[in-house]
Formats: structure tokens, sequence, C-alpha cells
């Protein structure tokens, strides 16, 4: 009869994320067995308990069902609902954590997503906000999410370990999704980047825009570094600096690096010009990756090919990711669908590493949450 | 006379000599040619209205965009499914007659009775699928959602019937198909006025509701019970050059017409359980959409499934390969009709049945069909007593091993389906293990079943001729082996339970090994790991040779020449395998690199992964060491978890150590075997190739070799790391299952852990393991062309796009100034000519790239000019239009070419079953009616779902009843709806969207009205119609669809809320403010309505204040005006109302044979009321009675002294009472005048008189004045306008003449023009 769909079991609590978001989107239960159930304290942490909240605040009629230890969790979607919402995230991980899933759901909601989320802005573990937004955001608006309103605004910026930092998101809705022929990445015209501090001095950023300059002025002239000093209630409550880099080529591809300084109280004290340095060296190491799509966006390039029309897809990228990786498992396992892969070397020999070619016909999705009039 | 005789010249009046001449005689005219006519008249040609012009441009614009469709991707295959010709009709109309002819007309073949689809091939590129439609709404409903072309079947001699228009309307909401209306019965009219009247009667009718100009066909009549040839052949002439539009429900699910059924259940089962649950497998031709093994279907009238398994057979009523020629020939006529006993040859998943009996012999049918049948039945149940019974029952494991054990038998066993799922669940594994005890008995069985089996031959012998030329080859080899398998029976016998084992290590293989990876190793053919599939069964051959007898007893027992290419592998490994027990030392040496292969493929797989967690490829020799000591563990591990197995696969466990370390431990062959291996890799060079990580290990020794393996390895790789193992997959995909089994099955997988912590940090960061060192200059270079200051692409340089530039459009001359410009490519072209030339002195060895280059190189050239000009006539006047559908033929293209070049094993895998295939579905758990009570005669479905179709939750409908319903629908009444591919009962509630946006609640639908329908049933895409009838089962005279409509919105929860009026009593009044009670039952509930607004019924407003202590649930309340002590006051409220979770499925497949018509779900309580005579008890205030008012009298008005006092004097009460009053003897007397004052009234009358003389006579002469003015007026604007006129006059014509002179002047010019031109 319908309304049974065959339930996915997994065990642990890595890649819990993906897995949420794919359930939901696909329609099918979920059951995540073992979570830390060999550590010390197991069961879920208060950061994977904000994301399940925040799930079941975008969802409407979902069901979350999580035992006494919290090693066991059990997830019936229901439907994307979406509207304008706030989500006070745990500061133990970056507002990025969220924000990524999200990214994911947003499209197909029933009404446009708003939602503000708190949290910590900028960390060294998640993508941070600043990155998602040069990146991410270009991406969607290929796969024809675009518009007005599709925005994230960072309005206060908050350091770990005590966060503050506040941001908005909103996204519009589609039914379906564009195909996307995304296989030439295209060459770097203009590198741009934020440098920021909070809660110290102002002059970090410009030492850290010095240094970075410093190694990236060797490839391209066209270089420019936003320092951005947030003061007062804005500036969160830790201190904290760091860079985030991003190359853009001139096919509209971005690739990005980022680096922060350790938090307050944490590990040695990090010198802006080092920072500044390695943070330059990283973007390099990304462009040696390649490919269209960043690697921290992987995962979502691919999530929005296969729910694209019954269309073939095409993007180019660079390594995968293992949590990519772990992705491309899980679309297998949630839609059945299978990339073809395939290895492509640069034909000359100053374009970086290998790239990967990854080719699926959409599953036809559509958004089965918005409504008609 | 001569003269007279000579023809006169007769001048061409038509013609173009003619029409020449004619130009030129006006031109000499000065007249003539019509463009000059706008010169000559320029203002005839102007604009007139601009009204008029815009409406006529907005006219033509509207009519062009008309005709736009929204452009859409096409995604229809290269090779279309059969199409779906749906006969439908009352009955006795003459639908078997008409599909009967037409199979006729195309096959020449004479069907006596058709059950199900008959598939037959009808045109060079066409299929048809003809399946009668019977008068039962289930089947219209369903078919009407599949059929691409609707035969609609009109009894002219009666005239329309119900059954056409519902089956009309059912296409209307689920896309409307082709429909084509056929009329018959036209040889009772026997006035031939009255056939024509009726003819054009029903045409017109028939075009009301199809379309304007829709085709009706007429089949006059009945020639020996068919109908007339001619006319049948025109019918199919115009089915088969039909076109069809996509539909969009059709275009975005899968779905298939199954055509054949066939039961899979374990005997064994059914026999414990007669009314087990079955599994059953399905075939029919996939249409629509791709479909997905493991998807969910839905089977209209049966249920949900999900599809255990998916295959694709080989069409079974193909096309004809070449297309050259006119028309088919009677070879090429197929048809397929399996439910009908019409097939030809069947195709099962690697077997095929040739139905000798074919059409002619129907009436042997029985006879023909029943030992095939037989067969096939006891197939099953032999094979699937394998699967469970194994070791249960020794009786059913003979019958199982005796055709394992026998060539011929494995010959004649063609159950496919079987053998893969043994091998799926291993069950292959197990049915050894037990031969091994059963050794000696099994023989003998074996050699007795061999005899028997030879009494069988000639049905053998068919399946033989059957089978392709791969299989015939099979089947002589194995009559060659026959006199070898005895001698060879004992030796085989020890190597069994070998064999066990090294099965557990076979399954480790990835999972591509056995479908995939030929594509990746198509260079590979020599090596046994993975031929290509053309060349598998020679391969197999040569293997054989080498090897001898040994793997022919292996072969022997997994028999089967059907087996599946995969299996074959598989089983080629493991020869292998056993090969090397038998340690003839030559072959070692000469099969080691291969084996060696295989065996990398089987353990390398997890150190792959584990490399590729660790990401550090580069450091070789360290974890090539690991990786030996790591791969140990591996087997530790296996050998642990095999617990049950133990034995065996430590066994197995130590032939492959003997293999890996064989290596290590006999130095000499060492060197040989790695050498060999160097040669062996030489040679598949671009392949990718299988070989795991261990491989590598293996290479210590030479690193260059190593990098350069890597490369190639690395695409295959990065496959199997994403995908991982066949073992791996199903592992983690049925981890319940795994647990259930108790460890039995266990096959040792590669320790998740390694591959990724399962409670690790979940972070999507990429971290560079290993940076780079940025500031060395080869490191800097190795990305220098990554950004736009580096190298460019020839085709993007800007620098060299110019040269080329010049090269196209170097030579050119300035008209204007005569000059010409020369290009100097032209010269650097020579001068690479010549250097070319020299080249090619040089190397003569490569004369022809370089030719070819040349040629590309002006094909550029052309290319780009071609482009140039497109650009410039072209594109110039692209719409947005236009833009959009250049886009979507680019996509499709792409659809199309993307995976056309990989082999249809491999397809499947990305894309799903391509619609047009011929697909077999295996689905597990259906009802056991649906097999016991199946029925050919009606249609089944697969229906495909999307994403989540198969969830359930809140589904919000726009809904009207239909127009020729006779009843209205009431809320809470359960209904029948057809939506998607379900048909359902369930309850919906009818609500009216307000204004505000709240739903609220209907009791009916209305009449004319749409209305919305919320019910609880399965989610279905928005946008997809749906109909509703009350009850499927029986047959009224009356229209049986109710309702139709759309569904609009999906969700989760939905409000919708129906009107509460709450009703209390003033108990107490102040002015505006009262005490009202009986309103609500607690303080609480006051509180909650704080603030809301109430009303009296005689329509005073007012407010909820606040609750009053005593009585409970009495409130203060303040009004607008006094309330009076007999007014009712209330309170409007909004109830939520539950929606009924009641979701019933229509099962009326399930229904016994001749029944099927008769499913009746939940019946409405006015139903229930009816049947079981159940009165309903009135309220009685709801019953209607004449209405008795009471006079109402009313008090007298008193206005307040204070207030009198304010009011004007004429309003005052008093005033208006005293008028009132005025008695008769108060009335004024008449006035009498005195003389006096008769005389002074007397002279005034007479001065007005003469006053109004005067007045008067002053006017009349004023009038008078006034007009001789006038007249005065006008004589002078006369003379004005006719001087003004004349003045005009002169202007103009000055102004013609100057005009003129311009134009002659210039008409001078312009001739001269001509002239000199």
């Amino acid at each position: 009869a319908a309304g049974e769909a065959q339930c996915l079991s997994y065990t642990g609590c890595n890649f819990l994320r993906q897995r949420l978001v794919l359930a939901t989107l696909s329609g099918r239960p979920l059951k995540i067995r073992k979570i830390r159930s060999k550590e010390e304290d197991p069961g879920l942490r208060d950061f994977e308990a904000s994301f399940i909240r925040l799930i079941d605040k975008v969802t409407n009629g979902s069901r979350i069902e999580i035992n006494q230890t919290g090693t066991t969790l059990y997830y019936q979607p229901g439907l994307l609902y979406g509207g304008s919402l706030e989500h006070d995230c745990s500061p133990s991980r970056g507002i990025g954590y969220y924000l990524e899933s999200l990214l994911c759901l947003a499209p197909f909601m029933k009404h446009p997503l708003k939602i503000v989320l708190r949290g910590v802005t900028n960390d060294q573990v998640d993508p941070s906000v600043d990155v998602l937004k040069a990146t991410a955001l270009p991406l969607l608006k290929k796969f024809g999410i675009d518009g007005e309103s599709l925005e994230i605004k960072i309005s206060r910026r908050g350091m770990p370990p005590k966060g503050g930092g506040e941001i908005l998101f909103a996204c519009p809705v589609r039914k379906v999704l564009q195909p996307v022929q995304f296989t030439d990445p295209g060459k770097i015209k203009r590198i741009r980047g934020t440098a920021y501090s909070v809660r110290v001095s102002p002059q970090m950023a410009n030492r850290m825009v010095e240094s970075a300059r410093g190694i990236l002025n060797k490839f391209l002239p066209d270089i420019y570094i936003y320092t951005d000093h947030m003061k007062g209630v804005s500036s969160g409550k830790s201190p904290g600096f760091g860079m985030c880099l991003t190359a853009e080529t001139i096919n509209g591809t971005i690739l990005s690096a980022e680096l922060a300084s350790n938090p307050q109280g944490q590990g040695a004290a990090v010198l802006p010009e080092e920072l500044g340095q390695n943070c330059a060296k990283l973007l390099l190491e990304e462009i040696y990756r390649g490919g269209c799509v960043d690697s921290t966006n992987q995962s979502l390039a691919l999530l929005l090919m296969t729910l694209g029309q019954r269309d073939v897809s095409k993007v180019l990228l660079g390594p995968l990711s293992p949590y990519t990786i772990e992705f491309l498992r899980h679309l297998r396992s949630f839609f059945q669908i299978m990339f073809k892969i395939e290895t492509k070397t640069a034909e000359e020999e100053h374009m970086g590493g290998e790239k990967v070619l990854m080719t699926c016909v959409g599953i036809g999705f559509c958004n089965l949450s918005k409504t008609i009039r | 006379m001569e003269e007279k005789e000579k023809k006169k010249h007769r001048a061409k009046h038509s013609g173009p000599k003619a029409e020449k001449k004619r130009k030129r005689y006006l031109n000499d005219l000065g007249i003539g040619e019509e463009e000059n006519a706008r010169k000559r008249n320029p203002k005839a040609f102007t604009v007139q209205s601009a009204v008029r012009m815009a409406r006529t441009f907005h006219r033509t614009q509207d009519l062009k965009t008309k005709k736009h469709h929204i452009p859409v991707v096409d995604r229809t295959p290269l090779e279309p499914p059969p199409v779906v010709v749906v006969v439908v009709g009352p009955p006795k109309v003459g639908k078997s007659t008409v599909i009967k002819c037409l199979i006729k007309n195309f096959t020449r073949q004479k069907l006596v009775e058709i059950r199900g689809p008959v598939t037959i091939v009808s045109g060079k590129k066409r299929r048809l699928t003809i399946i009668e439609c019977g008068c039962d709404i289930n089947t219209m409903i369903d078919l009407a959602k599949v059929a691409d072309l609707v035969l609609m079947l009109i009894d002219a001699s009666f005239g329309f019937e119900m059954e056409t228009f519902e089956f009309l309307n059912i296409c209307q909401v689920h896309g409307f198909p082709k429909i084509m209306g056929v009329l018959t019965h036209l040889d009772t009219f026997k006035n031939n006025k009255q056939l024509k009247k009726t003819k054009k009667k029903l045409k017109h009718r028939f075009w009301t509701e199809v379309y304007p100009g829709a085709k009706l066909f007429y089949l006059s009549g009945m020639v020996h019970g068919e109908y007339q040839k001619q006319e049948i052949h025109n019918l199919g002439r115009f089915i088969s050059v039909m076109k069809f539009r996509p539909l969009t429900w059709q275009t975005s699910h899968p779905y298939v017409l199954a055509d054949r059924m066939e039961e899979l259940t374990n005997p064994e089962d059914v026999r414990i359980n007669p009314k087990c649950d079955r599994k059953i497998s399905l075939y029919g031709y996939l249409r629509g959409a791709h479909l997905k093994n493991k998807s969910q279907i839905h089977m209209p009238g049966v249920g949900d499934f999900t599809v255990s398994d998916v295959s694709f057979l080989p069409d079974p009523c193909a096309l004809p390969e070449q297309q050259k020629k006119r028309s088919l020939n009677e070879k090429e006529k197929l048809v397929y009709a399996p439910l009908s006993g019409v097939g030809g040859i069947v195709y099962d998943k690697d077997a095929v049945y040739i139905d000798l009996g074919g059409s002619h012999a129907h009436e042997k049918e029985e006879e023909e069909v029943r030992p095939n049948h037989e067969l096939v039945q006891s197939l099953i149940s032999t094979h699937s007593a394998i699967d469970v019974k194994m070791a249960s029952s020794k009786v059913s494991l003979f019958m199982d091993s005796a055709p394992l054990a026998s060539e011929d038998v494995g010959q004649e066993f063609v159950m496919p389906k079987e053998e893969r799922q043994v091998d799926l669940k291993t069950g292959r594994v197990r049915r050894k293990a037990v031969f091994e005890d059963d050794e000696k008995e099994n023989d003998d069985v074996a050699s007795d079943e061999e005899d028997d089996q030879e009494e069988d031959d000639e049905e053998a012998a068919v399946s033989e001729d059957g089978s392709d030329g791969d299989d015939e080859s099979d089947a002589e080899e194995e009559n060659d082996r026959v006199p070898l398998r005895e001698g060879v029976a004992v030796r085989r016998a020890k190597r069994l339970k070998t064999e066990v084992a090294q099965e557990e290590a076979v399954n480790e293989l990835p999972a591509f090994a056995d479908s995939d990876d030929d594509l990746e190793m198509s260079s590979e053919e020599e090596g046994e790991t993975a031929p290509e599939d053309s060349e598998m069964e020679e391969e197999e051959e040569d293997e054989e040779e080498e090897e001898g007898d040994i793997k022919r007893t292996c072969e022997d027992e997994s028999s089967d020449s059907e087996f599946e290419a995969a299996n074959k592998r598989a089983e080629s490994k493991q020869y292998d395998i056993n090969s090397e027990r038998t340690e003839t030392k030559s072959q070692i040496s000469e099969h080691s690199p291969k084996r060696k292969a295989v065996l990398t493929t089987d353990s390398g797989n997890c150190t792959a992964e584990e490399a590729s967690e660790s990401e550090d490829e580069n450091s070789s020799l360290e974890e090539g060491d690991e990786e030996g000591g790591s791969h140990e563990e591996l087997e530790a591990e296996e050998s642990n978890r095999n617990g049950f197995q133990e034995r065996q696969a430590k066994k197995a466990d130590s032939v492959r150590q003997t293999k890996l370390k064989s290596v290590d431990i006999e130095d000499d062959d060492v060197e040989n075997l790695l050498r060999e291996e160097e040669e062996y890799e030489e040679k598949i060079d671009l392949s990718a190739d299988t070989t795991g990580a261990l491989k590598w290990k293996e290479d210590l020794t030479q690193k260059a070799a190593e990098a350069f393996l890597r490369q190639q390895r690395s695409t295959p790789n990065l496959r199997k790391l994403v995908y991982g193992t066949a073992v791996e997959d199903e592992d983690q995909e049925s981890e319940d299952a795994d647990d259930e089994l108790g460890g039995l099955f266990r096959v040792s997988r590669p320790d998740k852990a390694s591959k990724q912590k399962a409670n690790a940090l979940d972070c999507s960061k990429f971290l560079v393991e290993k940076p780079q060192d940025w500031d060395l200059e080869e490191v800097m270079s190795s990305i220098r062309d990554c950004f736009v200051t580096g190298k460019w692409e020839d085709d993007k340089d800007a620098a060299k796009l110019l040269e080329e530039d010049e090269e196209l459009y170097g030579d050119f001359e300035d008209l204007e100034t005569g000059v010409v410009h020369k290009g100097k490519a032209a010269a650097g072209e020579e001068q690479s000519g010549s250097e070319e030339e020299e080249e090619e002195d040089e190397k003569m060895s490569k004369p022809e790239p370089e030719e070819e280059e040349k040629k590309k190189e002006r094909m550029d050239k052309k290319r780009k000019l071609k482009e140039m000009f497109d650009a410039e006539y072209d594109e110039g006047d692209a719409t947005y239009f236009d833009d959009l559908k250049e886009e979507m033929h680019k996509q499709a293209q792409l659809n199309r070419a993307e995976f056309e070049d990989q082999d249809d094993e491999t397809r499947v895998q990305y894309e799903g079953f391509r619609p047009g295939m011929y697909v077999r579905i295996e689905i597990e758990n259906v009802p056991c009616e649906f097999v016991l009570n199946f029925d050919p005669h009606y249609p089944i479905i697969l229906g495909g779902l999307g994403n989540s179709e198969g969830n359930v939750g809140y589904v919000q409908l726009r809904l009207k009843k239909h127009r020729w319903y006779k009843k209205i629908l009431k809320t809470r009444d359960p209904l029948i709806l057809s939506l998607g591919w379900r048909r359902f009962q369930t309850i919906p509630m009818f609500y009216m969207e307000d204004h505000n946006g709240r739903h609220r609640l209907l009791k009916y639908t209305p009449q004319h009205m749409h209305c919305g329908a919320a019910f609880w049933g399965p989610i279905t895409p928005q946008g997809t119609g749906f109909l509703a009838v009350q009850s499927v089962s029986g047959t009224t005279p009356d229209f049986r669809i109710a309702a139709t409509g759309v569904v609009l919105d999906l969700d989760k929860s939905i409000t919708i809320v129906k009107k509460l009026k709450l009703t209390g009593f003033p108990f107490k009044i102040f002015k505006n403010t009262c005490f009202i009670k009986g309103m609500f039952n607690s303080q609480l509930e006051v509180a909650k309505f704080e603030g809301a607004a109430i009303r009296s019924v005689s329509g005073i407003r007012g407010q909820i204040k606040k609750a009053l202590r005593t009585p409970v649930g009495a409130f203060r309340a303040t009004f607008e005006d006094k309330l009076l002590m007999s007014d009712i006051v209330f309170v409007r409220t909004w109830y939520p109302v539950s929606i009924p979770t009641f979701y019933n499925p229509v099962t009326s497949l399930l229904k016994p044979a001749g029944e099927k018509d008769t499913w009746s779900g939940m019946k409405t309580t006015g139903q229930l009321r009816y049947e079981r005579g159940i009165k309903l008890k009135q309220n009685k205030d709801s019953l209607y009675k004449p209405i008795v008012r009471e006079k109402r009298h009313f008090n007298k008005l008193h206005i307040p002294k204070a207030l009198q006092k304010a009011l004007p004097f004429k309003n005052k009460p008093k005033n208006l009472e005293k008028k009132g009053k005025t008695p008769k003897d108060q009335w004024r007397p008449a006035v009498i005048r005195e003389p006096h004052e008769k005389k002074i009234s007397a002279l005034l009358s007479a001065l007005s008189t003469v006053n109004n003389y005067k007045i008067r006579k002053a006017k009349i002469k004023h009038r008078e004045q006034l007009k001789e003015y006038l007249k005065v007026k006008q004589k002078e604007d006369e003379q004005k306008f006719k001087r003004q006129k004349e003045a005009k006059k002169k202007v103009y014509r000055i102004l013609g003449q100057r005009e003129k002179k311009r134009q002659k002047s210039s008409l001078k010019g312009s001739s001269k023009g001509e002239k000199s031109m």
C-alpha cells in the first residue's frame, strides 16, 4: 500500500546531514543506529540536535524519534515547508554546517525560505558563510534558482567559541531545475576576497591582505581583497580574524579558500601575515585541483544535477572529496542514480591536476511542496 | 495562297515573355510597374487609420503566437515502444472483430481468441500494441492512462452510448490521447438518405466532444464475419502514419503494459500456505520515462510494490533490421501476444521458447501450450526448491543436481532468473556444499538423468535452434564434452568443495566486474578477468582448451550455456583458481600474470579504498608494505566473519595466499612473473583496468611502471571507489537482513571503519593533506595556465584568433578606393606549405596526418564562414522562442548522444531502463488472489512512481461536479478517485476558499461551480488531473463520472474549518453594557474569547469584555446600542474539521474471474440506510413548518424633555401633535374683502397686466433684431471663407507645382542612375 517506502538504515553519526537532506528530498524514511555508541559521551551532540531541530522547522509533518541515549535516530520526512524562520545554531559548529544543508533544501520549499541563523559565522572546521555566499549562490543560479530574493546577508560576524553572529538566508522556490553543462571552467580572471577581523585590531586585516597579495600577485594582477572590520554589536562575542579568497574565471566558475585564526584560548596565536600567506596557498591548491565547482560545493552541484529534469547534466570537478564520494553513494541508495565518472587529464601541462567529469541523467524531480493556484 | 496558308504570328498573352513585353510597353508609356504606383500615388499608400493598422498588426502577432507551444525537450527514444492502440466501445459493437481484422491486415495471421495485448509490426518504423477495452469502468480508466491512440467504436444504428462519453471524459482528465472514431453497423441502414443523415449527425456530435475535424471512420458492411478488406486496410494506413503528441503524465512516468505474467513463488511455500504472498515476473515494453531498478511502482487494481528486479530482454517483436526496402516481407510481419498464446518466440531472461503451435494451430493450442507450460512449471519448481530447501530435502536436491550435473539438462533448463537469483543470494554456494556430501548418489543420478534427458532431446533441439549462435556453439562444445565428463566425475567431486570456498572469494569481486568493467578493460582481452562480451565465448573456449578436463568438469557443474556473461566471467575466474590448485607449474608460469590480476581484483578493492582513504598514493613503498600487512589482516577478518563456513573460508584463504605468496616464496618464478607482468601491462595501455591496488604493491621493484599504471587505473578505480563492490552494496542496503542471517552469509567486506569513520566529523571541506610548496617555480608553473595571464588554447587565444581571421578575410579589395589588401597569412601559408613539404620530405612516414590537418583547417574555415553568414542572415530576427527551442533541441541531442556508445548493460546503470526496451520486472509480495484469479482480458499495468509519490499525505484538489452527473456530492461520503496511476476510495471534504484564504467546509458540492476538496491519500504531483466515480461496480444507465478536477496542493496537514455559532442570552442590561450567559462554560473559555466580536440577531454589534464570576461562563459585553432582554447574542467561530485518514485502493484485479467489475468498497451512510431500511430520525427542529409570527406591539416613542427643547420648533413633538389634532371648529374662516380693498386689488391686477404686455412686446422685438444681425453676420462669414479658400488654393497650387518639379527632377535623377547602372 502507499506510504511504506523502504526505510534506509545506516550506522554512525558521520554524514548525518546528507542523509537527512536526501531522506527529506526523496521522501524515504531513515534510520541511523550506533551514533557514537562506543564513545564515552554517546549519542547525538548538541550541534546535531540543533540541526535536527532545524530540519524539523523547515519541514511539515516529519517525524523524528530518538532513543533514550541518543544513539539511534529514526526520521520520517515530511514535506518541505519553508517560510520566515529563525534558528539559533549551536556554537560548536559554524553556521556553514547548517547553511550547507539548507542550500540543498531551500529551492524545494512550499513557501520561499527566509531564515535568520545565529551562531558562529566563521570557524576553522566548516565552510564559512562568506565562502558559501561567494560560491554556492552563483552555483544555484546556474541551475535556474535565481532572483532578487536569493541572498545571504551577514549582519553580524561571530567567531568561535562564543559565536554571536547572525546571517539572513533567503531563497526562492522552483518547481524544476535546469540541466547544466558545465565542463569548461575557463581561465581565472580575477581574485577577490575578504579579510575580516572582529574584536581585534583593524590593522590585522590589512596585514593579511598584504601577505596574501604578495603570493597571488605572481599569477594575476587583478586582485582585490576587501577588509571587513566589524565593530560593536555586529562583532559577535569572541575575537578573531581570518580571510577567505575567491578566484573567478571568465566562465563564472568560482574557486575559494579560507582560513581563520585559532579560537580564543585554543592553540597558539596565529600571525596575520602567516594566515594570509597560507590562505593564498590554499587558494592555489584549490586552483590546482580545479574543476568548475569549488571543492566544498561538489555535493551541492551533484545533488542539483540529480534533481534536474530527465536530461543529461555534466559537470567537471576537481578530485572528489571524501564527503562527495560518500554523497554519491548516498545518492545511489536514495535516488537509484549513478554518475558516469570519467577522469580527465589536462592536455597541457600547466593546468593543474586531474579532473573528474561527472555525468548523470536527472531523475525528473519536481517540487511536490509548491502550491499551484 | 501560300501566304494565306501561313500561320499568323500570335502574340503571347501570358507567360514570362508576354509579361516582360507588357512591362516594357508600360514602361515606355511611363506608367506601369506596380512599385511605381507607390510613387505615382503616395497618398493611396499612406496609413489610412492608425488604429486599424495597430489592430491588424496585433492580430497577426496573436495568430503567430497562438501557434507556439512551450518547447519541451524531445525525450522520445530512438527506437520507440509499440504504440498502444486501445479499441473501446460499448458491448456488441464489433471491437474484437476490428482487432482481428487489423491483425490480419498487418500480419496475414488470423487470431481466433484474443486475450490481452497483441503486439504487431505494422511498418518499417512502427509497431502496434492493440488491446481491447471492455466496458468495466476500471478497465476504461486504466487503459485511458496508457493509450496512445484510441479507436472509439460507435454503433451507428444505435448512436452514442454512455460508455463512449465516459471514456472520452476519462481521456480528457488523464491527458488526451489521439482519438479516432469508427462507425460500425452501417449496413443496417436500408435508406441511403437516412444513412447520410445519421453519419452527419454522429460526426458533428463527435467533433464537439473531441475537436472539430476529428477523424471518423466508417466501416460499412461485413463480409463473412469480417469488415471489408479495403476499409480495414485504410484504417490500418491511418493508424500507421498517425503522429502523437507527448502527454505529460505518460512522459514523466515509466510504465509497462504487461503482456506476460509468470509466477515464481516457491512451490513449497504455496504448498504450506496456499494463500501466501506470491512472487511474479511481468513482461512488457517499457514506455514513458526511464525505469530504475528498485523503484516503486503501482499496479492499478492491485497495489503498490517495490520492483525487486528488472532486466531487459531481446525484443520479441523487433522492428525489421534494415530499412532500405519499401515494404516488409512476410518474415518481418511479426505478431506477439503471449497471453493469447501467440508469440512465435518467447524470450526469457536467458532462454528462448519457441511456440511451434503458432496461430494456425489454435485447435491444438491446449496440447501445444501445455507441455511448454509444464516444462516451465517443472523448471520453476525445481528451481525454487533449490533456493529454499537445499539442505532440508534430499529429493529436491536430486532434482536440482541432475540438471546441474548433466550438460544436456542444463541446456534445457532455461530458467535464467532463478539462476541469477541463486547467484545473488549465494544460494549456489550452499547447493554445492550439499553436493559434496551426496557426491556418489549425485553421479549416479546424473548419469541416470542423462539417459532420461536424451528422450527429451527433441525439445532441447528446439530450444537450441532458437537460441543464438553463441548458444549453439556452446551446445556443440558441450556435446563434445559429454564423453569426457564421466571420466572426470571422480575428480570433480573432490573439487566441489574447494569451489565453494572459491566462490566466496569471488563474491568479493567488485560490482563492476560482472556488468560494467568490460568497458574499461576492453584492451584486456587476453586477461581473463574481464573479456569483452562479444569475445566471451571464444575466450572461454580457449581457456578451456588450455586447461583441459578439469575445467570442463567445472563447467559441467554450472553447465548452463545460457549463463549470463557475468556468471561466466566469475566462473572463469574460478576455473583459474582451480587450475592453479592442480598445481601444474607450467600452467602457473603461463597464467600467473592474469591470475594475479584476478587476485588483485578480488582483494584489491578494499585496499584501493584504503589507499584512497589515506590518500597518499605517492608513498608507494610504505603503502605497499602496509598493505601487505593489511591484506593479511583482512583475510583474517574474513575468515572470522565466515564463522559458519570457516573451513571453506580458510581454504579460500589458503588458495589465495598460495597465489599471492607464490610470488614471494618462489623467487625464480617471481622474477619471471614480474617480467611477464610488465609486458602484459604494456599491452593494456590506455585501457583502464580493474587491477586493484595490490598490483602495484607487487610492483615495488619497478617504480616507473607503477606511476604509469596508476594513471591508467584511475578511472575505474575512482568509480569503484565511489560505488564500491556488489557485496558491500548489498550489505549496506540490507544490514538488518544481514543480522537476521546470523552471520551465515556475512560476506567479508572491507571494514567500513577503515574506509570512512562511521562516527567521524561530518565536514564537507576537502582538506589539503599534503600542501605543495607554492614557492617553488615548477609547482607554480603547474597552474600557470589556469589564469588569463597564462597560455590559451589555440581556439581561444585572441592572438591566434586574430590571425585566423586575417587568413579568412585576408584578401579583399576596397571597392570604393580600389585598393587591394593582401593578407600576410597567405604568404605565411605558402611558407608553411613549403615547410610542410620539407617536412614531408623529412618524414615520409606521416604524410597523411598533415593532409588531414590541412583538410581540417579548411573545414574549420568553411564552418566559420558559414557561421558568420548564418549570424548575419538567420539570427537577425531570432526571438526568445527560437532561442528556447534551439536550447531544447541541443539538450535533446546531448541526451541522445551521451550514452549512445555504451552497451545496454552499462547504460541501464546510468540511465535506468529506457523506454522501448522489452523488460522483465520481478515483484514480490503480490497478493495470491492476483495470481489465482488472473484474467488476461484485464490489462495489467505497471506504473512507475516518482520520488515520494508512494507516500501519503493530504491532497487538495480543485473539483467540479460533472455536469452530466445527476446528484451532487456530499462531504464525508466515500468516493472513488482515479488519480495518477491509482484508483482508490477515499473520503473527501469539500470546501470553499473565502476571500481571506480561509477554507470553509461545504456540506455538498456546488451545482455548477468549482469547489475545493481535500482528502488523505497518495501524494501526486500538482497539476495532475483526476476523476471521481461513486461506484465501480454494477451498471447504471446514468453517467458514472461524478466529478473531475486537478490537484492543487500537497501537505502533511490541512486546516478546513466549519462555522460554529455560539449563542447566549442577556440576563442583565445596562445602557449599552450587557451581562450575557449561556455562551461559554467556564471563565477560561471566556478569557480565550476576550475581545471577540459578537452580534445580536437584530444586528446590534458588540464585543466580549470580561468574564463574570457568576454564573459560570457569563461575561460582560458592550454593544453599540441597548439590547433587549429578548435578544439572542451570538459569536461566530471557526472550528477545524479533521479529515478522515481513509485510503483504500480499488483492488479490482484481485476479484475472482468474472466478478472483477463488482468491487465495492466502503458504502455511504445513505446506501447503508437504504439497504437496511433504516429511517433517519429527523430532528424536530429541523423540520419545516409554517412560520407563525405574533403581531408585535410597539410602545409609544417617548422623547425626553431636554431633547424636545433642543429640537427645532417644527419638529417638536408638541407641535406635530397639535397639527395633527386641529379640530374642525378651529379651522380658519374664509376672507371677505371690503370694497376699498377690492378696488386696490383690481388696480394692481390691471397694472400688472399692462406690465406683462410691455415685457412680451420688448422680447419679440429683441428676437427680431437678433435674427437680422445673424443674417448679416452669416453673409460676412461666407465672403471671408471664400477669400480664404481662394488664397489657399493659390498657395497649394504653388506648392504642388514645386513638388512636381522636385519629383520630376528626382525621377530624372533616378532614371539616370538606373541607366548608368
